[in-house]
């Protein structure tokens, strides 16, 4: 009988392993440096994104929050706009003593590109609402009330500004100049006010009124209404008894027959309602960036699964020589993941901190973007989320394993015969190539499938593209060998015996080049993908733009943000501008915000006739719709509000306006790409019938036949001069300035695209180094046979060629099939934007281009490392 | 130089943890199937299939080979390039199955166990030495011989020491942080039989260890070999070509198609 014998249970991992392991990386820093940073880049790109979205989020809900302060419930009237009477009335009638009035506006500073949100209030009903603005904050009403245009300021600003108390600040708030004097500063205690308060200026609620022309009105007016019966005013006790059955004693009882009594078209609110809303219209362009940062993550995968996927294939004879002393599979396992975990947590760590620096650049592009789209919000620094990192270390090191996993499941489960033969390392995949290639087409099919899935959501539509690209990766080793053998004879008539090697070359490491190709492919598609996607929403916005853009001129007040209601023009001004010599006809324009039924949405009030209706892009509308439109209670809607809200002709929404709630019908959805959120449509006729608020925010302007569109501008300016600093642009001017935000809204997407082919890059040129490396004794074999180091550089840099034209080849496919995921699917569940697809061959050739060079560039390095290698020492056995 | 390590006692066998806990044998140390087989027969092969396939055709290379092997022999299978001798010795090793036939060895049948716990058996019975040498490039020589006895759980100053004595009785114990790819063709071989020794395995096979060198180098290497073999009182099975290896042979097997004849007891006709 055999003695036992000490032995291992195959849970422990020698040291020896780890350290034969660790040392194989170690050996080829430069491979170990490529792969590092490949994890890192996509890391990077996926916490950048995250924190600057969150940056963005958290400033916005932290001035929020600051100009809130303790309010429970906010007072709103229509069109943002209540009437200050209501105020009046709530203190000396109701007795509502914890209410404030308040006034929100935007103003910028040019000269800083610095837009800062301006609160005007009444300091002494400030006490129990806001600490910083009150009487008790130090604000001297003496100055402050001056009757001059006086505003305070938080210590850091005005530091950031290198302002003091006496100087004065050169603001634009509506289009006019108002030189601010800063009468004093806000103390303020700790970190969290001080970021809250870094864009805020506190000026008197008459001087907000002017400076927003919003005399005798309000936007607001906080109040704290108790939960308790015993704090509920007297007064209302008194006007509003609740029913005995009803006797709840919430403050939401209270802010109900708050809002019974007080005039129709005025609503109370919970102070976070708006916060709540607001902060969800980013939702889809949060989800879409993380998508697309997932994007250049995905992409990473592939370097650490190329670079393991090489590893292992290329110390199969060494895992057959360990298998064969007596190591286990699951030991080969874990030795194999825990070498991809030093390439993870390294990777990882760079991520996160490269994210950070990041997130600092993208920032300003991500709070572009929401200023343009959504609402105003300026952000002076990354707030670094730890949740963040810890979602990118995850991130990090769960990619890193998860695309290990399958190159360490086959290195362990490969048998010790196998392995320890070195001729069948690539016998292996061109053997499961048709298993390969069955799998790849059932997961696109499945992609497609869950395209059709009745849940029609984004999450969905990521699926389905992430399933066809893997798909498609996995029939890329069948479609090489179909392009190499097509190749072959071709190159062999172009470039010779060395033609037909280079292309041969590709086909014969097929298990790393086509791990190398797919990588590339998978960037360079995603870059077709998102360019092609972008460009098509270019052109139907420029469409769209010259169908909706009718008029000659187009004049308006400065605004902050599409979102934000536009600041009125002067009513002097309008009648001087519709009076001038050239003017053959105007439409006015008036952008608002109205209480619906689904919330509180966009308005735009719209003066039409014949030729103005002409310019509406209906996707559906009743055949009475221009009929009606002026004279009855209906509304168009925009294609996204419809999508948004899941409404469509025929449907009617209930708004709040002046004479109480009202029912309107809506006759007609239209095309439109101004707003991802959706926007109302109501003819000016009808407005008046239901709202007071006469204001007229923009003029659309038509030119007699023979009027020179610059010369009439010119007029124009002239008349506006001294009245109100108004934008004037021409028709071909307005469209270029709005191409410009929608180019400028693009900006983080392309900034993407090219991360993502950076970090494709990185993985090509690591996985073409090592497999340049890897044959090094191939090429001292032809060096030794004859081959001058010229040869060599262009037969392996033919080889790379060959990959890249592959890569860009076979990219096209893949990259117009995720444009059109994006354009018909991405970009409808988000937005609700139906697109005209376009295919621009100039992106299909930059795509070639772009893989082709990458590829090149990526073989430069191995090449001339290999012509300046001995052969001799290439020989070498080990 | 003598090797105290060598001159002393074997390295006494300690019992698998888990055996006394569980009462179960553990794969490295199974219990045997026969306990009562010879005590001189190491190795007993019967009748062993193995066939592969090639492209459309079956190739059989092994066809009902049997094979005895007694303790502490040095056997050597020679064939020619092809006949089967490396498909043996990996159906011996239990890194392959055969299709038919048993494989016991100290009575285990290892062509019943998994392949969990054939591995487990192989890396604490059976020493390899491999034509291409098949060091660990990335372990410096040291190392390579200390990696199976750190598998086998060898405590860290005994796999030192022992490393180090079976380095310096191959001649290269000056080299012992060198790393392979630094070493010679005969040197790597030297190392690899160190290790191939090191954990005192009962069985260590040999597939071509002379293919890759001179004849010189290979004498050399191989009298290193059968000297510490007889020290560790291993029992070898040597695969060649090499008509040179007869004279360190116990036994020799004649490799043909896919059978094997015995060429006779060398230690017979050495006395004869």
């Amino acid at each position: 009988m055999m003695p036992s014998r000490t032995t291992f249970t195959s849970g422990y991992i020698s040291g020896l392993l780890w350290r034969s392991g660790i040392r194989y990386h170690f050996r080829r820093p430069w491979l170990y440096a490529l792969s590092v940073i490949g994890i890192a880049l996509g890391v990077a790109v996926v916490v950048s994104i995250d924190l600057a979205n969150n940056s963005a989020k958290k400033a916005f809900l932290m001035s929020t929050e600051s100009v809130t302060g303790a309010a429970t419930h906010q007072i709103n009237g229509t069109g943002r706009r209540l009437d200050e009477e209501v105020y009046r009335t709530l203190r000396t009638e109701l007795g509502i003593r914890k209410s404030a009035p308040v006034i929100e506006g935007y103003a910028s500073k040019p000269d800083l590109s610095r837009t800062f949100q301006v609160l005007g209030v009444d300091p002494l009903a400030e006490e129990h609402f806001r600490s910083f603005s009150s009487q008790q904050a130090g604000i001297e009403l003496s100055t402050f009330m001056s009757g001059e245009i006086t505003g305070f300021l938080s210590e850091t600003t005005a530091e950031a500004l290198q302002t003091a108390p006496g100087d004065t600040l050169e603001l634009i708030a509506g289009g006019r100049p108002y030189p601010l004097l800063v009468a004093g500063l806000i103390q303020t205690k700790d970190k969290y006010s001080r970021q809250a308060l870094e864009n805020l200026i506190i000026v008197d609620i008459s001087t907000a009124q002017i400076m927003f022309g919003m005399e005798g009105h309000l936007s607001r007016i906080d109040l704290i209404l108790p939960d308790d019966e015993a704090g509920r005013p007297g007064l209302l006790r008194r006007a509003y008894p609740e029913p005995s059955s009803t006797r709840t004693g919430s403050s939401t009882d209270t802010a109900e027959r708050l809002e019974a009594m007080l005039p129709d078209g005025i609503s109370v609110v919970r102070s976070g309602s708006r916060t709540e809303t607001v902060a969800q219209m980013t939702r889809a362009f949060e989800l879409n960036l993380q998508s697309l940062s997932m994007l250049a993550l995905l992409v990473g995968m592939f370097l650490i699964y190329n670079t393991i996927t090489f590893t292992v294939v290329q110390r199969r004879p060494l895992i057959g020589r360990l298998r064969a002393l007596g190591v286990t599979r699951g030991e080969i396992l874990r030795m194999i993941l825990g070498e991809a975990f030093i390439i993870g947590l390294p990777g990882t760590i760079l991520g996160l901190t490269g994210g950070i620096l990041l997130a600092q650049f993208l920032l300003q592009f991500v709070t572009q973007t929401i200023n343009d789209l959504y609402f105003v919000v300026s952000v002076q620094q990354v707030a670094i989320a730890p949740l963040t990192l810890l979602k990118g270390m995850l991130l990090g090191v769960g990619a890193t394993l998860l695309a290990s996993l399958w190159p360490a499941r086959e290195a362990a489960r490969a048998p010790v015969r196998i392995v320890l033969q070195r001729s069948e390392k690539d016998a292996l995949l061109k053997k499961n190539i048709p298993i390969l290639s069955l799998t790849g087409l059932l997961a696109i099919l499945a992609g497609i499938g869950s395209l059709f899935l009745p849940e029609e959501t984004i999450i969905s539509g990521y699926l389905s593209l992430l399933l066809i690209i893997i798909g498609f990766s996995l029939v890329v080793p069948l479609l090489i060998s179909i392009l190499a053998s097509l190749l072959h004879p071709l190159a062999g008539l172009a470039f010779g015996l060395p033609g037909r090697m280079a292309v041969r070359g590709v086909v014969a490491d097929l298990g790393r080049t086509s791990v190398a190709t797919s990588a590339l492919v998978i960037a360079v598609a995603a870059a077709i993908g998102v360019g092609l996607m972008v460009d098509s929403f270019r052109v139907t916005v420029d469409s769209w733009l010259k169908s909706q853009l009718q008029a000659d001129i187009y004049i308006q007040a400065p605004g902050f943000s599409t979102r934000e209601p536009d600041a009125g023009l002067n009513p002097e001004l309008i009648t001087l501008l519709r009076e001038a010599p050239g003017v053959s006809g105007s439409h006015s324009v008036q952008r608002t915000e109205v209480q619906t039924s689904q919330g509180v949405d966009r308005l735009t009030v719209v003066e039409t006739d014949r030729e103005s209706t002409r310019s509406y892009q209906l996707r559906k509308s009743d055949p009475g719709l221009w009929n009606r439109f002026d004279n009855e209670p209906v509304l168009l809607a925009t294609e996204s509000y419809a999508f948004r809200n899941g409404v469509t002709v025929g449907d009617t929404i209930v708004i709040i306006t002046d004479r109480g709630d009202q029912d309107f019908v809506i006759l007609g959805i239209y095309y439109d790409y101004s707003s991802d959120t959706g926007l109302l449509t109501m003819s000016r006729m009808v407005y008046d019938r239901f709202f007071q608020n006469k204001i007229i925010s923009g003029l659309a302007l038509y030119t007699d036949d023979g009027t020179i569109v610059e010369t009439l501008m010119s007029e124009l300016r002239e008349r506006s001069a001294g009245i109100q600093n108004v934008i004037i642009q021409s028709n071909q001017g307005l469209r270029e300035a709005s191409l410009e935000i929608f180019d400028r809204t693009f900006t983080v997407t392309i900034v993407m695209r090219f991360l993502a082919v950076l970090v494709a890059f990185i993985g090509v040129l690591s996985a073409l180094m090592a497999l340049q490396f890897e044959r090094s004794r191939d090429m001292a074999v032809l060096r030794a046979s004859g081959l001058t180091p010229a040869q060599l550089w262009g037969l392996v840099t033919g080889q790379t060629g060959v990959m890249g034209f592959m890569a860009g080849l076979l990219s096209i496919p893949l990259g117009v099939v995720m444009a059109a995921i994006l354009v018909y699917v991405i970009n409808l569940r988000s937005f609700g934007w139906t697109l005209q697809f376009q295919i621009t061959p100039e992106m299909l050739i930059q795509a070639m281009l772009v893989a082709v060079t990458a590829a090149i560039l990526a073989g430069l390095y191995p090449s001339w490392k290999i012509t300046k290698t001995n052969p001799a020492d290439a020989l070498r056995d080990e | 130089m003598t090797n105290p390590h060598i001159t002393e006692p074997r390295i006494p066998d300690k019992p698998y943890p888990g055996n006394s806990r569980a009462g179960k044998p553990h794969p490295g140390n199974p219990q045997p199937d026969n306990p009562h087989a010879g005590n001189h027969t190491i190795l007993n092969a019967d009748s062993l299939v193995k066939s592969y396939k090639e492209g459309e055709k079956e190739r059989m290379v092994l066809d009902h080979l049997s094979l005895s092997v007694a303790q502490d022999d040095m056997v050597v299978l020679l064939g020619r390039s092809g006949s089967g001798k490396s498909t043996l010795l990996n159906l011996l090793s239990g890194i392959d199955r055969p299709d038919k036939g048993s494989v016991t060895i100290s009575g285990h049948n290892i062509t019943r166990l998994d392949e969990k716990q054939r591995t487990l058996f192989r890396r604490a019975h059976i020493g390899f030495v491999f034509q291409s040498f098949n060091l660990i490039p990335t372990l410096t020589v040291l190392e390579n011989i200390m990696l199976p006895m750190e598998l086998n759980g060898f405590g860290d100053r005994r796999k030192h020491d022992a490393a180090r004595n079976y380095l310096d009785e191959v001649g290269l114990l000056d080299r012992s942080d060198t790393y392979p790819d630094r070493l010679s063709g005969g040197e790597q071989q030297r190392v690899a039989i160190a290790r191939a020794v090191a954990h005192e395995p009962r069985l260590i096979l040999a597939d071509e260890p002379t293919g890759n060198l001179d004849y010189k180098t290979g004498s050399h290497v191989t009298g290193i070999f059968h000297q510490l073999a007889k020290k560790t009182g291993s029992t070898v099975i040597i695969a060649t070509h090499d008509q040179n290896m007869r004279r360190f042979a116990d036994h020799i097997y004649l490799f043909n198609e896919g059978t094997i004849h015995s060429a006779g007891d060398m230690s017979e006709q050495a006395d004869a």
